[in-house]
């Protein structure tokens, strides 16, 4: 088929835009400023079911117990439990356009217990393996956007079973 | 540790997601229709008589698929009218036009819906439910629904 | 179920990249009318109209309100469902309930999904709560990370996600609906595809398909009034998640294992490999599938891929899985998991055409999943 011949379908393009003002609530509220400030994670113990919760939250949805104050100060350490790195452009959501992935996406599984998603230094995947120890290099200024303040997740040592 | 924040902590962003909305073959030969011949068409049902403006390709009523394309005049009678004074973001401008913007539904003769469109060339205070208004279509047309400009009141 | 429930029509249109010459209601049109068709009836005799989709992939909100003309819920009862990638057996199950409930008699459901229109990856940052979205990189980042581990903990290689995609592939080339009908020679194939997230190459992942998929849900007066062939909703199960920070993988139970072993206990099955006779499961990745195997208790655990090494699970196998092609082949997303309770049942009814699994099928189980790892279970059969 010609040009001409193709059939002609309209149709309209627009960038939907969202601004969106997310309250964090009291318990990642608390978080977020100790991160800011301190450079620190804390987590709430569940006083039903004893599960540490992170980010912190009013309630356990595990057990659906109101929480009390029972903050414990989490290491910035974990293991490297997943990761993985985009080849193609993806998604920002912040400008509606694509971008070049610049770090591997990793979920972290911290020495306290809980798990936390977060870039990692080494943009290198062949250097990479399941198991290997990392820790959160912070923000030198912390600008209380929370997980931002983290700037990424640095290999500390080998994994050990590998 | 305390459970107090400071003051409340809130994240703020934002959620930018392009799209495309594709108007179909009904949807494509009405707007072409507008662009190209600067005539409003209506698919009617044969089966119940109903003539659906912009057009459907089901008829709500009997739910049988319509492929009778039909003229329908440039003008016809305001059924319902607002008007747009001030926007909650203090933009001054929606569609390209500065507020106040006056806009209502029409029933175009020939037609048994309403057409929501932007009227123009009238006095605010004037507007009348069942005042007769007609279409008034840009120069340039790019085949979009605004390829009509305005409807304004036939004197 | 405290009433007797059945499907007794099924519409499907066929699934493409882009239809730029249908609206969404047009689209969703097609396939109620090839439902009524099949159920040879009429808009009136249905009671009432049930609608699904995920809303941010289409760009819509309340969509029901824009489809009433295609889908025939004009002053009638019904709802809309919007629960993400399992919404549209979330339409099927509301269905279901319906007319266990004794309310209604014959009940329409419509999973669509227009993909051409939105962005994934964008939408589903918005899936997350506001301080997270930075870090998601949609559906696919987190099966990628589930692929690495499950090569790891299992000793499973790419050649085997690479037969998960051939057996897809087979199938939907037999499927007149299926969207990637590609004609796959071997591994190499899948390998020359381009990288997405490693390692998930193009081709080890679900297409982005617009489409839709409608189900005529009846009484059991009304369902032997209406068709020859019934096929009955035996039971079904659904299992929320928490959005925790594995989503996918993990060797912690999922809702997969909790949803299966509620359904299986209530229904006195024992040995699923046996009890059921062809499945229809909702596989995002050529990976997940293998973790489905062992999820629903096909294979033991970490034995997943051994499966597919071994043949069992295509169309001419003892355990067929998704005979239709499944979700690697055609993934219009708010159609998808309907479309794995349609396509198990047209393998009861013995009207799958080509893509009909070798055995006798009398008893099907589909599956859908969604959310931050949410699981539905329908069980299917010819007779109760």
């Amino acid at each position: 088929m010609t040009e001409e011949q193709k059939e002609e379908f309209i149709g309209v393009t627009f960038v939907s835009d969202m601004p969106y003002d997310w309250a964090m609530g009291p318990y990642s509220g608390r978080l977020f400023e100790e991160m800011r400030d301190n450079k620190k994670l804390w987590g709430i113990r569940c006083p039903g079911c004893k599960r540490l919760l992170f980010p912190p939250e009013a309630m356990c949805g595990y057990c659906f117990t109101e929480v009390n104050d029972d903050w414990v100060e989490m290491k910035d350490t974990g293991t490297l439990v997943q990761f993985t790195k985009a080849g193609m452009p993806v998604f920002d959501n912040r400008t509606g356009m694509l971008k070049g992935a610049e770090r591997p996406l990793s979920n972290v599984q911290l020495d306290d217990g809980p798990y936390i998603m977060h870039w990692l230094e080494e943009t290198d995947i062949d250097k990479l393996k399941l198991g290997m120890r990392v820790q959160a290099v912070w923000r030198e200024h912390g600008r209380g956007r929370g997980y931002e303040d983290i700037m990424y997740f640095r290999i500390i040592e080998e994994s050990s079973n590998d | 540790m305390t459970n107090k924040t400071a003051e409340p902590v809130v994240f703020s962003g934002h959620l930018k997601i392009p799209y495309k909305f594709e108007a179909g073959m009904t949807g494509t030969r009405f707007l072409k229709e507008l662009r190209d011949n600067k005539r409003i068409m209506g698919l009617k049902c044969s089966k119940c008589n109903r003539v659906y403006v912009p057009p459907r390709s089901t008829c709500k009523e009997c739910f049988s698929l319509i492929d009778e394309w039909v003229e329908v005049s440039n003008e016809g009678k305001l059924l319902t009218y607002t008007v747009l004074r001030t926007r909650r973001d203090a933009e001054d401008v929606i569609l390209g036009r500065h507020l106040p913007v006056a806009y209502g539904i029409i029933k175009l003769d020939g037609a048994d819906t309403g057409f929501v469109h932007m009227l123009g060339e009238v006095d605010f205070d004037k507007l009348r439910v069942g005042m007769k208004v007609k279409a008034v279509f840009e120069e340039e047309r790019t085949g979009n629904i605004l390829d009509i400009n305005y409807f304004k009141p036939v004197s | 179920m405290a009433n007797r429930v059945a499907i007794t029509g099924i519409g499907l249109t066929h699934q493409a990249a882009r239809r730029p010459d249908v609206n969404d209601a047009e689209m969703i049109n097609e396939a109620v009318r090839m439902a009524l068709a099949d159920a040879q009836l009429e808009i009136k005799d249905i009671d009432a109209v049930l609608t699904n989709n995920m809303d941010g992939f289409d760009g819509t909100h309340l969509s029901d309100s824009i489809l009433v003309d295609g889908s025939g819920a004009y002053m009638k009862s019904g709802m809309k469902f919007n629960t993400g990638g399992t919404v549209g057996s979330t339409g099927a199950i509301s269905a279901f309930n319906m007319v266990a409930s004794g309310i209604f008699d014959v009940v329409l459901t419509i999973g669509h999904q227009k993909q051409e229109r939105g962005n994934t990856m964008g939408t589903l940052c918005g899936a997350a709560p506001g301080e997270l979205r930075e870090l998601v990189q949609g559906a696919i980042g987190a099966f990628a990370q589930a692929a690495v581990q499950y090569m790891k903990n299992t000793g499973a290689k790419l050649e085997h996600a690479g037969m998960v995609r051939l057996k897809s592939d087979r199938n939907a080339c037999r499927n007149p609906y299926a969207h990637l009908r590609l004609g796959l020679k071997s591994i190499e194939d899948v390998d020359q595809s381009p990288m997405l997230i490693w390692p998930l190459r193009l081709l080890d992942f679900c297409p982005q398909s617009c489409g839709a998929c409608a189900m005529i849900v009846a009484s059991e007066k009304a369902a032997k009034r209406i068709t020859k062939k019934p096929v009955w909703v035996a039971d079904h199960e659904t299992v929320h998640e928490m959005q925790s920070e594995v989503v996918f993988g993990g060797d912690e139970e999922k809702s997969q294992q909790i949803a299966a072993k509620r359904l299986y206990k209530r229904n006195g099955i024992t040995d699923p490999a046996k009890d059921i006779d062809c499945f229809e499961l909702y596989e995002p990745s050529s990976w997940e599938e293998m973790y489905l195997y062992e999820h629903f208790f096909l294979a033991e655990h970490n034995k997943g891929w051994k499966m597919i090494e071994k043949g069992v699970t295509e169309l001419e196998g003892d355990i067929p899985v998704n005979p239709s092609g499944g979700v690697l082949a055609t993934n219009a997303i708010g159609a998808t998991a309907m479309v794995r309770i349609a396509e198990a049942a047209l393998q009861i009814r013995g009207d799958a055409g080509e893509h009909q699994a070798t055995k006798d099928v009398k008893t099907a189980l589909a599956s859908g999943l969604g959310g931050t790892n949410w699981t539905t279970l329908v069980l299917l059969k010819r007779s109760l």
